[in-house]
Protein backbone atom coordinates (compact mmCIF):
# COMPACT_ATOMS: atom_id res chain seq x y z
CA UNK A 1 0.00 0.00 0.00
CA UNK A 2 1.75 3.33 -0.61
CA UNK A 3 1.96 5.59 1.53
CA UNK A 4 -0.79 8.44 0.85
CA UNK A 5 -3.19 5.83 0.94
CA UNK A 6 -1.95 4.54 3.60
CA UNK A 7 -1.87 8.11 5.51
CA UNK A 8 -5.69 8.54 4.08
CA UNK A 9 -6.67 4.93 6.30
CA UNK A 10 -4.75 6.13 9.39
CA UNK A 11 -7.32 7.17 12.03
CA UNK A 12 -7.48 9.07 15.75
CA UNK A 13 -10.10 6.97 17.38
CA UNK A 14 -11.11 9.18 20.31
CA UNK A 15 -12.50 6.56 22.94
CA UNK A 16 -11.78 7.92 26.12
CA UNK A 17 -10.70 10.65 25.68
CA UNK A 18 -10.89 14.61 25.68
CA UNK A 19 -10.16 17.45 22.94
CA UNK A 20 -10.88 21.05 23.72
CA UNK A 21 -10.56 24.21 21.10
CA UNK A 22 -10.86 27.74 22.81
CA UNK A 23 -12.56 27.54 25.59
CA UNK A 24 -14.30 24.56 25.11
CA UNK A 25 -13.99 21.19 26.27
CA UNK A 26 -15.19 17.66 25.16
CA UNK A 27 -15.51 14.37 27.07
CA UNK A 28 -12.67 13.16 29.66
CA UNK A 29 -9.87 15.24 31.00
CA UNK A 30 -6.53 14.88 28.79
CA UNK A 31 -4.08 12.81 30.67
CA UNK A 32 -1.42 13.06 28.51
CA UNK A 33 0.84 16.12 28.30
CA UNK A 34 3.66 15.55 25.31
CA UNK A 35 2.22 16.66 22.26
CA UNK A 36 2.89 14.60 18.89
CA UNK A 37 3.10 16.34 15.18
CA UNK A 38 0.31 14.57 12.96
CA UNK A 39 3.37 14.80 10.25
CA UNK A 40 5.09 12.59 12.49
CA UNK A 41 2.92 10.33 13.14
CA UNK A 42 1.83 10.63 8.83
CA UNK A 43 5.45 10.24 7.79
CA UNK A 44 5.41 6.31 9.86
CA UNK A 45 1.77 5.76 10.77
CA UNK A 46 2.62 1.51 11.68
CA UNK A 47 4.49 3.07 14.49
CA UNK A 48 1.64 4.54 15.92
CA UNK A 49 -1.21 2.20 15.57
CA UNK A 50 -2.69 1.30 18.98
CA UNK A 51 -0.94 3.79 20.73
CA UNK A 52 -2.52 6.88 22.53
CA UNK A 53 -1.20 10.35 21.49
CA UNK A 54 -1.95 13.87 22.44
CA UNK A 55 -1.98 16.04 18.65
CA UNK A 56 -2.85 19.75 17.82
CA UNK A 57 -4.29 21.44 14.82
CA UNK A 58 -6.97 23.26 12.76
CA UNK A 59 -9.81 21.19 12.12
CA UNK A 60 -10.90 21.51 8.71
CA UNK A 61 -14.14 19.53 8.23
CA UNK A 62 -16.70 18.01 10.57
CA UNK A 63 -19.49 15.36 9.88
CA UNK A 64 -21.95 17.65 9.24
CA UNK A 65 -25.18 15.10 10.15
CA UNK A 66 -23.76 13.50 13.62
CA UNK A 67 -20.82 14.96 14.56
CA UNK A 68 -18.95 11.75 14.74
CA UNK A 69 -15.99 12.76 12.88
CA UNK A 70 -13.78 15.49 12.09
CA UNK A 71 -10.20 16.27 9.92
CA UNK A 72 -7.50 17.84 11.23
CA UNK A 73 -4.91 19.77 9.45
CA UNK A 74 -1.59 18.66 9.66
CA UNK A 75 1.12 21.18 10.92
CA UNK A 76 2.65 20.65 7.16
CA UNK A 77 0.84 21.65 4.42
CA UNK A 78 -0.95 19.19 1.89
CA UNK A 79 -1.60 16.85 5.31
CA UNK A 80 -4.48 15.70 7.43
CA UNK A 81 -5.36 13.16 9.90
CA UNK A 82 -9.08 11.50 10.50
CA UNK A 83 -10.39 12.14 13.99
CA UNK A 84 -13.56 9.46 14.95
CA UNK A 85 -15.74 9.11 18.02
CA UNK A 86 -18.58 6.26 18.60
CA UNK A 87 -21.32 7.55 17.60
CA UNK A 88 -23.27 10.18 20.50
CA UNK A 89 -19.65 9.95 22.76
CA UNK A 90 -19.00 13.31 21.54
CA UNK A 91 -20.18 15.33 19.16
CA UNK A 92 -18.08 17.38 16.81
CA UNK A 93 -20.24 20.87 16.49
CA UNK A 94 -20.18 22.23 13.02
CA UNK A 95 -18.72 25.84 14.82
CA UNK A 96 -15.30 24.29 15.50
CA UNK A 97 -13.81 24.61 11.73
CA UNK A 98 -11.19 26.70 11.50
CA UNK A 99 -10.76 26.55 15.22
CA UNK A 100 -7.67 24.80 17.03
CA UNK A 101 -8.01 21.75 18.73
CA UNK A 102 -6.42 19.59 21.05
CA UNK A 103 -6.97 15.98 21.55
CA UNK A 104 -6.26 12.71 22.46
CA UNK A 105 -6.71 9.34 21.26
CA UNK A 106 -5.72 6.21 20.01
CA UNK A 107 -4.56 5.55 16.27
CA UNK A 108 -6.48 2.58 14.07
CA UNK A 109 -5.56 1.52 11.34
CA UNK A 110 -8.30 0.49 8.68
CA UNK A 111 -7.64 -1.53 5.92
CA UNK A 112 -10.03 -1.51 3.00
CA UNK A 113 -10.58 -3.42 0.12
CA UNK A 114 -11.54 -1.39 -2.93
CA UNK A 115 -15.26 -1.44 -3.40
CA UNK A 116 -14.91 -0.49 0.62
CA UNK A 117 -13.19 2.13 -0.10
CA UNK A 118 -15.78 3.50 -2.17
CA UNK A 119 -18.64 2.35 -0.26
CA UNK A 120 -16.73 4.31 2.75
CA UNK A 121 -16.53 7.44 0.17
CA UNK A 122 -19.98 7.40 -1.19
CA UNK A 123 -21.48 7.17 2.25
CA UNK A 124 -18.97 10.45 3.35
CA UNK A 125 -19.95 12.35 0.35
CA UNK A 126 -23.88 11.75 1.38
CA UNK A 127 -22.94 12.85 4.97
CA UNK B 1 -64.95 3.76 42.60
CA UNK B 2 -61.75 1.48 43.80
CA UNK B 3 -59.41 3.70 46.22
CA UNK B 4 -56.13 2.50 44.31
CA UNK B 5 -57.45 4.05 40.88
CA UNK B 6 -58.31 6.92 42.54
CA UNK B 7 -54.89 7.77 43.21
CA UNK B 8 -53.64 5.90 40.01
CA UNK B 9 -55.46 8.65 38.27
CA UNK B 10 -54.09 11.61 40.36
CA UNK B 11 -50.44 9.64 40.00
CA UNK B 12 -50.92 9.79 36.28
CA UNK B 13 -52.49 13.52 36.25
CA UNK B 14 -49.47 14.63 38.28
CA UNK B 15 -46.72 13.04 36.66
CA UNK B 16 -48.39 13.77 33.19
CA UNK B 17 -48.03 17.68 33.73
CA UNK B 18 -44.64 17.33 34.87
CA UNK B 19 -43.71 15.29 32.19
CA UNK B 20 -45.23 17.52 29.18
CA UNK B 21 -42.66 19.94 28.58
CA UNK B 22 -40.15 17.22 27.93
CA UNK B 23 -42.29 14.72 26.38
CA UNK B 24 -42.42 18.09 23.65
CA UNK B 25 -38.93 18.35 23.19
CA UNK B 26 -38.19 14.33 22.70
CA UNK B 27 -41.54 14.68 20.06
CA UNK B 28 -40.18 17.54 18.16
CA UNK B 29 -36.29 16.10 18.18
CA UNK B 30 -37.23 12.88 17.36
CA UNK B 31 -39.54 14.14 13.91
CA UNK B 32 -36.41 16.19 13.51
CA UNK B 33 -33.88 13.45 13.51
CA UNK B 34 -36.43 10.72 12.25
CA UNK B 35 -35.73 12.78 8.98
CA UNK B 36 -31.84 12.87 9.11
CA UNK B 37 -31.57 11.24 5.47
CA UNK B 38 -33.36 13.83 4.25
CA UNK B 39 -32.31 16.79 5.79
CA UNK B 40 -29.55 18.02 8.14
CA UNK B 41 -31.24 18.70 11.96
CA UNK B 42 -29.14 20.21 13.54
CA UNK B 43 -28.01 23.01 10.77
CA UNK B 44 -28.87 25.05 8.14
CA UNK B 45 -26.09 24.37 5.49
CA UNK B 46 -25.94 27.21 2.35
CA UNK B 47 -23.91 26.14 -1.19
CA UNK B 48 -22.90 28.51 -3.60
CA UNK B 49 -20.39 28.83 -5.99
CA UNK B 50 -18.50 31.73 -7.78
CA UNK B 51 -15.48 32.09 -9.68
CA UNK B 52 -12.18 34.43 -9.50
CA UNK B 53 -8.94 35.05 -11.26
CA UNK B 54 -7.30 31.82 -10.91
CA UNK B 55 -4.52 31.87 -7.74
CA UNK B 56 -0.53 31.74 -9.59
CA UNK B 57 1.78 29.93 -7.77
CA UNK B 58 3.83 32.52 -6.49
CA UNK B 59 1.03 34.00 -4.85
CA UNK B 60 0.32 30.64 -2.55
CA UNK B 61 1.31 31.55 1.28
CA UNK B 62 2.24 35.30 0.53
CA UNK B 63 0.02 38.22 2.96
CA UNK B 64 -2.57 39.47 1.11
CA UNK B 65 -3.91 37.05 -0.58
CA UNK B 66 -6.83 35.45 1.93
CA UNK B 67 -8.05 39.55 2.35
CA UNK B 68 -8.16 39.57 -1.55
CA UNK B 69 -10.13 36.51 -1.94
CA UNK B 70 -12.20 37.80 0.71
CA UNK B 71 -12.73 41.28 -1.04
CA UNK B 72 -13.28 39.79 -3.72
CA UNK B 73 -16.38 37.04 -2.75
CA UNK B 74 -17.19 39.88 -0.63
CA UNK B 75 -16.74 37.88 2.88
CA UNK B 76 -16.55 40.42 5.59
CA UNK B 77 -16.64 38.25 8.24
CA UNK B 78 -13.19 37.72 10.75
CA UNK B 79 -10.77 34.97 9.62
CA UNK B 80 -10.14 31.67 11.94
CA UNK B 81 -7.77 30.37 10.23
CA UNK B 82 -6.38 29.37 6.49
CA UNK B 83 -5.14 25.75 5.49
CA UNK B 84 -4.19 24.28 2.46
CA UNK B 85 -5.49 20.94 2.48
CA UNK B 86 -3.90 19.61 -0.55
CA UNK B 87 -1.75 21.25 -3.63
CA UNK B 88 -4.55 22.81 -4.90
CA UNK B 89 -6.69 24.00 -3.01
CA UNK B 90 -7.00 26.59 -0.06
CA UNK B 91 -9.85 26.60 2.61
CA UNK B 92 -10.39 30.14 4.53
CA UNK B 93 -12.47 29.49 7.53
CA UNK B 94 -14.74 32.60 8.52
CA UNK B 95 -16.97 32.58 11.44
CA UNK B 96 -20.07 30.12 10.11
CA UNK B 97 -18.52 30.65 6.41
CA UNK B 98 -15.63 27.82 5.08
CA UNK B 99 -14.60 29.26 1.94
CA UNK B 100 -12.40 26.39 -0.40
CA UNK B 101 -10.65 28.17 -3.44
CA UNK B 102 -9.25 25.93 -6.06
CA UNK B 103 -6.34 27.44 -7.10
CA UNK B 104 -5.65 26.57 -10.43
CA UNK B 105 -9.26 27.73 -11.80
CA UNK B 106 -10.40 30.68 -9.23
CA UNK B 107 -13.00 28.08 -8.37
CA UNK B 108 -14.38 29.69 -5.31
CA UNK B 109 -16.63 27.18 -3.19
CA UNK B 110 -18.75 28.82 -0.10
CA UNK B 111 -20.43 27.26 2.75
CA UNK B 112 -22.66 28.68 5.16
CA UNK B 113 -23.65 27.51 8.27
CA UNK B 114 -26.80 28.34 10.64
CA UNK B 115 -27.25 26.99 13.66
CA UNK B 116 -31.15 25.43 13.64
CA UNK B 117 -31.86 27.38 16.86
CA UNK B 118 -34.62 25.68 19.20
CA UNK B 119 -34.37 22.19 17.10
CA UNK B 120 -30.99 22.01 17.71
CA UNK B 121 -31.27 22.51 21.60
CA UNK B 122 -34.01 19.75 21.55
CA UNK B 123 -31.83 17.43 19.31
CA UNK B 124 -29.00 18.07 22.17
CA UNK B 125 -31.39 17.16 25.02
CA UNK B 126 -32.99 13.76 22.72
CA UNK B 127 -29.27 12.46 22.11
CA UNK B 128 -28.31 13.38 25.42
CA UNK B 129 -25.17 14.93 24.09
CA UNK B 130 -24.72 16.34 27.46
CA UNK B 131 -24.02 13.43 29.34
CA UNK B 132 -23.54 13.60 33.20
CA UNK B 133 -26.83 14.52 35.10
CA UNK B 134 -29.13 14.82 32.18
CA UNK B 135 -28.58 11.10 31.57
CA UNK B 136 -30.35 10.58 35.32
CA UNK B 137 -32.85 13.05 34.39
CA UNK B 138 -33.55 11.08 30.91
CA UNK B 139 -33.95 8.04 32.64
CA UNK B 140 -36.65 9.50 35.00
CA UNK B 141 -38.17 10.73 32.31
CA UNK B 142 -38.54 7.28 30.66
CA UNK B 143 -40.14 5.79 33.57
CA UNK B 144 -42.32 8.01 34.12
CA UNK B 145 -43.39 7.39 30.59
CA UNK B 146 -43.22 3.87 31.35
CA UNK B 147 -45.83 4.41 34.43
CA UNK B 148 -48.02 7.01 31.93
CA UNK B 149 -48.17 4.44 29.60
CA UNK B 150 -48.99 1.29 31.75
CA UNK B 151 -51.52 3.71 34.57
CA UNK B 152 -53.34 5.14 31.72
CA UNK B 153 -54.66 1.49 30.61
CA UNK B 154 -56.49 1.45 34.38
CA UNK B 155 -57.84 4.61 34.37
CA UNK B 156 -61.04 3.76 33.44
CA UNK B 157 -63.30 1.02 33.95
CA UNK B 158 -66.46 -0.39 32.01
CA UNK B 159 -66.87 -0.75 28.76
CA UNK B 160 -64.54 2.31 27.52
CA UNK B 161 -61.56 0.72 29.75
CA UNK B 162 -59.27 -1.89 29.15
CA UNK B 163 -61.94 -5.05 29.80
CA UNK B 164 -63.93 -3.42 26.90
CA UNK B 165 -62.86 -0.96 23.79
CA UNK B 166 -59.40 -0.04 25.96
CA UNK B 167 -58.29 -3.90 25.02
CA UNK B 168 -59.23 -3.46 21.14
CA UNK B 169 -56.90 -0.19 21.10
CA UNK B 170 -54.57 -1.96 23.04
CA UNK B 171 -54.11 -4.36 20.86
CA UNK B 172 -54.03 -2.06 17.88
CA UNK B 173 -51.18 -0.40 19.05
CA UNK B 174 -49.17 -3.47 20.59
CA UNK B 175 -49.78 -5.03 17.11
CA UNK B 176 -48.42 -1.80 14.71
CA UNK B 177 -44.92 -2.32 15.90
CA UNK B 178 -45.22 -6.04 15.68
CA UNK B 179 -46.50 -5.95 11.97
CA UNK B 180 -43.67 -3.84 11.12
CA UNK B 181 -41.19 -5.76 12.79
CA UNK B 182 -42.40 -9.20 11.07
CA UNK B 183 -41.64 -7.07 7.35
CA UNK B 184 -39.14 -5.24 8.14
CA UNK B 185 -36.97 -6.84 10.51
CA UNK B 186 -37.57 -10.65 9.90
CA UNK B 187 -38.78 -11.38 6.46
CA UNK B 188 -36.14 -7.84 4.80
Amino acid sequence: MNKALYALLTILFITAAAFGFGSKKYGKPLTLKEKTKVSVILANPKNYVGKKVLVEGTIIAVCAKRGCWMELASDKPFQKIKVKVNDGEIVFPMEAKGKKALLEGEIYEISYTKEEAIEHAQHLAEE
Amino acid sequence: MVYWRKWLRILHRDIGYIAAGLTVIYAISGIAVNHVADWNPNYKIQNFESQIEPIADSLIGKEGLTQSILDQIGEKGKVKDVVYPDSSTMSIFVEDNTITVHLKTGLVEEEKVQSRTGIRETNFLHLNVPKKLWTWVADIFAVALLFLAISGLFMIKGKQGITGRGAWLTALGILIPVVFLIVYYYMD
